[in-house]
Parts: structure tokens; C-alpha cells; sequence
């Protein structure tokens, strides 16, 4: 026969146990029920052609990714584009075709300043597209990047 | 190149022309150092229509200090102007009298994992649970320009277990 103490003592430990475990999550619901879904975002950097601003992609209900660059601001140049670079971050001037680097072409950069918009062709594996460049096809050189980090 | 052939070449200025004008053009074309000087400006609107919900304002990565402690801090404003955080993948070690607040990342004490001096905070309450997505209320008085940290920091020692710098969103 186990004394009763035991019982009593046992029993309140793993109320006890019980007790913290429900403390320990919390599920707050969303406050913001946007269509649209932010997925990832960061922030640019960039010395040599002074790059900066955010670099946010949403889904939309419809299921289309898009890129969306924030109080962005960078050096305007000859034929800059944005891609998506298959790295974790980019140095200034980085030429990532001579480092062979896998990427996804965005379009032609809109303006070097503002608020901008580009659709991300839905095939892509942001896992591993995992950096936001813009960057000056014609001399190869990266003017600033942006690594993601899921939002 | 000799004199000479130098003073015919000047002579026909029409050969000058002919393969001046194209290299120039075409150095032009491949810098455009206009550009230096002339910017283009962009503004379009977001890809959503829905400014009536809360949008984020600032948000910063959880970087760990005395605890393991991750997730994403964000500052989201409502049409009504309130404000509150928000927690998302949020993972902190349980503790006694763990508190959200938010600090000057120009604070000195900001910088040591067990806060010595007197931490200048906003508090925003209690650590509501260790894990999980979580929502605080900002006070409509808090300064975001300067109170631009939030730390999630146990009161009882004076420990920070981790804090988030925020940026602009």
C-alpha cells in the first residue's frame, strides 16, 4: 500500500508540472488580416554605391509573390537590375557571375528612389534564393544587397 | 605617329568626326555618367489594399543574451493610430518576473547581460508565455525614435534575455 502523503505529494507535483506547461505558449491572434501575407523582409546595405531601405516580399490571396522595396534609396547607374541571389549575403561589388551565383531576374531597377513593386515569377524556391540584389548588369558589380529573414 | 601624318589627319576633320563621335557616344552609353547626378523617383503602393488594418512599423530579429532567446519583434499601428508589439516565432527560457519592455539602444546598461546600473525602460507588462505569438499595447506617450529596443528582461536579477534592435519597416 503507497502512504497517502506520497499520493498527495505526487499528485500536486504534476499539477504543478501541468500548470507551468500551460503557461509556457501563447497564441495572440493576429491583429492584421491582410490579404496579403508578409513573408520575409530585410534590410539593404551598400558603402560603395550607398544602398539602403527595406526589401519586404508579401503573397498575395491569389497566390502571387511579390517584391516590395521600402524607403529605398541607391546610386543611380547603367542597366541595374534587381535579382534574387542564391547566397545568405552579399559584399559591395560582389560579381556574381564570375562567382557563378544562381539568380532569379526581378526586371529592371523602376527608380534609384522610392516605394517599388516586382512580381517574383512563382516558381521560386526562396529558400534558396535567400538575398535581394540590385545590381548593375553591365559592369557586374552588386550595388547593394539585402539578406532575408523569414517575417 | 610623325608630324605629318598627324597634319593630314587634322585636315580631314571629317575623319576626326566620323571615329571621335561614335567613341564618344558610345563611352556615353556604357557609362551614363549623367546618372550621377540625376535620380528617379518611384512610388507606388503597396501590393495589398488594406490600409484599414494595423501595419508594421519597425520590426527587429531577437538576438539572445543570458537565454537563448529568438523570434521577431514588430511594431504594428492601427488606422486609430494605437500601437502594440508583436511577437512572432518567439522562443524564450521560462523565468521569475520576466517583463517586455523597451529600451534606448544608446543606453550603456543596454549593453552588459546583467544590468548593473538602472535600465531607463517603457514597460509593456509581464512576458505573457515563453513561446508563442504574442501581442503587447504601447503607450500612445512611447518614442520609438528613441526607445528603439525591445528586451525581454527579468526584473527579479536585472537580466536581459535577449532583445531585438528595431528598424524602420
Amino acid at each position: 500500500m503507497i502512504p497517502k502523503v506520497t499520493l498527495t505529494s505526487a499528485f500536486a507535483l504534476l499539477s504543478l508540472a501541468y500548470g507551468l506547461q500551460q503557461s509556457a505558449a501563447s497564441q495572440d491572434s493576429t491583429k492584421h488580416s491582410n490579404e496579403a501575407k508578409t513573408l520575409e523582409t530585410g534590410t539593404f546595405h551598400g558603402k560603395v554605391h550607398q544602398t539602403s531601405g527595406r526589401a519586404t516580399i508579401y503573397q498575395q490571396a491569389d497566390g502571387e509573390v511579390i517584391l516590395r522595396l521600402t524607403n529605398f534609396k541607391t546610386s543611380n547607374g547603367p542597366d541595374v537590375h534587381v535579382i534574387l541571389v542564391a547566397v545568405k549575403d552579399a559584399d559591395d561589388d560582389t560579381n556574381f557571375l564570375k562567382n557563378g551565383t544562381a539568380r532569379v531576374e526581378l526586371g529592371k531597377l523602376k527608380g534609384n528612389e522610392g516605394d517599388q513593386n516586382y512580381e517574383i515569377p512563382r516558381n521560386t524556391d526562396l529558400a534558396k534564393f535567400q538575398t535581394v540584389s540590385i545590381y548593375c548588369e553591365r559592369f557586374n558589380a552588386n550595388f547593394g544587397a539585402a539578406p532575408l529573414e523569414k517575417f | 605617329m610623325d608630324s605629318r601624318l598627324l597634319a593630314w589627319l587634322f585636315g580631314k576633320k571629317w575623319i576626326l568626326l566620323g571615329v571621335g563621335v561614335p567613341i564618344l557616344a558610345a563611352a556615353w552609353w556604357i557609362f551614363r555618367p549623367e546618372k550621377l547626378w540625376v535620380n528617379v523617383k518611384v512610388d507606388e503602393p503597396a501590393p495589398f489594399s488594406s490600409n484599414a488594418d494595423p501595419q508594421p512599423q519597425y520590426t527587429g530579429l531577437l538576438a539572445a543574451r543570458a537565454h537563448p532567446t529568438s523570434g521577431r519583434a514588430s511594431i504594428y499601428q492601427g488606422p486609430d493610430g494605437r500601437r502594440d508589439l508583436r511577437l512572432t516565432d518567439f522562443v524564450t527560457s521560462n523565468g521569475p518576473d520576466v517583463h517586455v519592455v523597451l529600451a534606448q539602444s544608446s543606453d550603456g546598461n543596454l549593453k552588459q547581460t546583467f544590468v548593473k546600473g538602472r535600465l531607463d525602460t517603457i514597460e509593456l507588462g509581464p512576458l505573457k508565455a515563453n513561446q508563442g505569438d504574442q501581442n503587447y499595447d504601447l503607450p500612445d506617450s512611447a518614442d520609438l525614435s528613441k526607445y528603439d529596443d525591445v528586451v525581454i528582461y527579468c526584473e527579479r536579477f536585472n537580466v536581459i534575455f535577449g532583445s531585438a534592435k528595431l528598424a524602420k519597416f
